[in-house]
């Protein structure tokens, strides 16, 4: 579509100033985009990362995975026949360093697994973020509940709960800590091998996620936030394509007077409309994609490629059709009227 | 021999709950080559005539008949062939397309009316016509660049490049002064006779009509 093309370089501020607002709307949705996710992740990375499969709880536990004490026989009956399925237990709880500071954490502990950290008695496994507060392998941390000591034993990426680090033990001390013999939860691999189990209530990794204290309120408030951002932006977009068109009636009147097809003009509005979101939008998500590389320690923030792709389509979506229904208008509309609409 | 033909044509616009009739019943026969020219005061009817017998708007009744087809029965889309290849149009201001440079608006015309003429072909008939209206030198310039004259000297090229049959122009010389209203007209006479482009056109200005062979005066909606 060269006459597309003509048109845009000879209107470079016009289409620059369009093309910015794309690439600034875009970017803002992608950065609250990265933000709300980074909350989400902080919240329940430990979750997240797992693959997809089915949590299992007490059915009597009403959904609440700390109340949930499976029978030992059930989890062991259900651990023999699933090679992969894992029982944990999660308590938030707390552990004091040398000098005597207190750090609140998660502490998840679970049977032989390649899902979580295997630990020995008096071991402890700690989130990074623990790191930077000035705990260092071969550290030596208590807590007031158990007789021993945790001797630091490593530290692992993105393992999180509940806004706190996780801190992975073997399952004896946590016997000892919360005074419980039983674990909480079976969780199983694989999204087609759903058991029913009597007494045990499944739960998919999603649906698990919402039993979480406040994470699905919090998430609901988060996406919000962002659906409104990708929604008001959309219909930015789809504005600012609308007026661009509009304005420029008694040209696309004038094209039609001298017998230009009108599969053509929407082919000149949509090559324009292609060409500005795809450039404003590829240097967004490149932008939003280093400032994931920049973004200030601790921050929880969390935008991935496919994210930013699939909000870019969207966005692309939106811009397609606001062009288009301005099209329409243009399609209507008789030659002479529009040449005396818009004086060129 | 006759080509174009106005039979019984009435144009009615609603104005809210008022029908005005701006049109009553016009009859007019062009011949091939030949200019004719419509007169009238303002708001007698001509342009309405003009912009209906150029396909750019319907009439409410009667028949527009070019080479022997009824245009008033045909659909959109093969109105806009007739207007992409068999006329041309030159409006009161030039509308000419302001991103485009004058070269590229003839090129736009000639893709428009699908010109069987290779790329180096349009490229020799595009400087040929700029030759004819003494604007080779201008061929870069977009039309911001322009004076009021070149713009519709330019205008006038646009419109008979792909060699129409037809050509509508509606007072051409409205927006200039009067040396180059004279030029305008007799570049609009030496081409269309030429190229043997049988010519419709508005004017108020009487001094122009020395250049037309046919003059209609209107006068209320009625050919006098």
């Amino acid at each position: 579509m060269k006459i597309a093309w003509k048109e845009i370089k000879k209107n470079k501020v016009r289409f620059t100033i369009l093309g910015s607002i794309i690439f600034l709307v875009s970017f803002l949705t992608f950065i609250i985009s990265g933000l709300s996710n980074g909350l989400s992740q902080d919240n329940a990375a430990l979750i997240k990362d797992l693959p997809d499969g089915h949590f299992y709880m007490e059915t009597e536990a009403n959904e609440t995975y700390n109340l949930s004490r499976i029978d030992k026989d059930v989890q062991d009956n259900l651990l023999a026949k699933q090679k992969d399925a894992v029982a944990l237990s999660i308590q938030m709880g707390f552990v004091n360093d040398a000098n005597d500071k207190q750090h609140s954490l998660a502490f998840v502990t679970s049977t032989d697994s390649k899902l979580f950290e295997s630990v020995e008695k008096g071991e402890i496994v700690l989130d990074r973020s623990l790191e930077k507060d000035g705990i260092k392998v071969g550290d030596i941390l208590t807590n007031n509940q158990f007789s021993g000591e945790f001797k630091v034993k490593g530290f692992v990426d993105q393992a999180k709960y509940s806004h706190a680090p996780v801190a992975f033990i073997n399952m004896e001390n946590y016997q000892e800590i919360y005074r419980v013999m039983e674990m909480q939860l079976v969780f199983i691999p694989g999204t087609d091998n759903e058991q029913t189990i009597t007494g045990l209530q499944s739960f998919t990794n999603k649906n698990f996620l919402n039993t979480i204290p406040s994470y699905s309120a919090e998430q609901m408030s988060l996406n919000m936030i962002v659906w409104f951002l990708v929604v008001i932006s959309g219909m930015l977009f789809a504005i600012f394509f609308y007026m661009m068109n509009v304005q420029k009636i008694g040209l696309y009147g004038i094209l039609k007077a001298i017998g230009v097809k009108t599969s053509t003009l929407f082919k000149m509005m949509w090559t324009q409309m292609l060409v500005i979101t795809v450039i404003a939008l590829a240097l967004s998500v490149a932008l939003s994609q280093a400032f994931t590389m920049v973004a200030p320690e601790g921050m929880p923030f969390s935008l991935t490629f496919e994210n930013t792709v699939q909000l870019s389509i969207v966005f692309f979506v939106i811009g397609f059709i606001g062009a288009t229904l301005s099209g329409i208008q243009i399609k209507k509309v008789e030659p002479l009227q529009a040449i005396q609409q818009g004086e060129v | 021999m006759t080509i174009f033909t106005i039979n019984e044509v009435t144009k009615t616009f609603t104005n809210g709950e008022v029908d005005e009739q701006v049109l009553k019943g016009i009859n007019i026969s062009l011949k091939e080559g030949e200019i004719t020219a419509l007169v009238g005061a303002s708001g007698s009817g001509k342009s309405t005539i003009l912009t209906i017998a150029a396909g750019l708007q319907r009439a409410s009744d009667g028949q527009v008949v070019f080479e022997g087809n009824n245009m008033t029965s045909m659909n959109q889309e093969e109105i806009r062939k007739i207007r992409a290849t068999d006329f041309g149009f030159v409006f009161q201001s030039a509308h000419l397309v302001p991103f485009l440079t004058v070269e590229e608006q003839l090129m736009l015309m000639l893709d428009v009316s699908e010109s069987p003429l290779k790329k180096h072909e349009r490229k020799k008939e595009i400087d040929k016509v700029l030759k004819l209206i003494d604007m080779e030198h201008r061929k870069e310039a977009y039309p911001a660049s322009l004076s009021g004259g070149e713009r519709q000297r330019v205008s006038i090229a646009r419109a008979i490049i792909h060699k129409p049959k037809m050509l509508f122009a509606d007072e051409p010389t409205a927006s200039l002064d009067s040396k180059r209203s004279k030029d305008v007209m007799t570049l609009i006479r030496e081409l269309t006779k030429t190229l043997n482009i049988t010519t419709l056109m508005v004017t108020h200005d009487e001094e122009m009509l020395s250049y037309v062979d046919h003059i209609i005066t209107m006068k209320d909606g009625r050919v006098l």
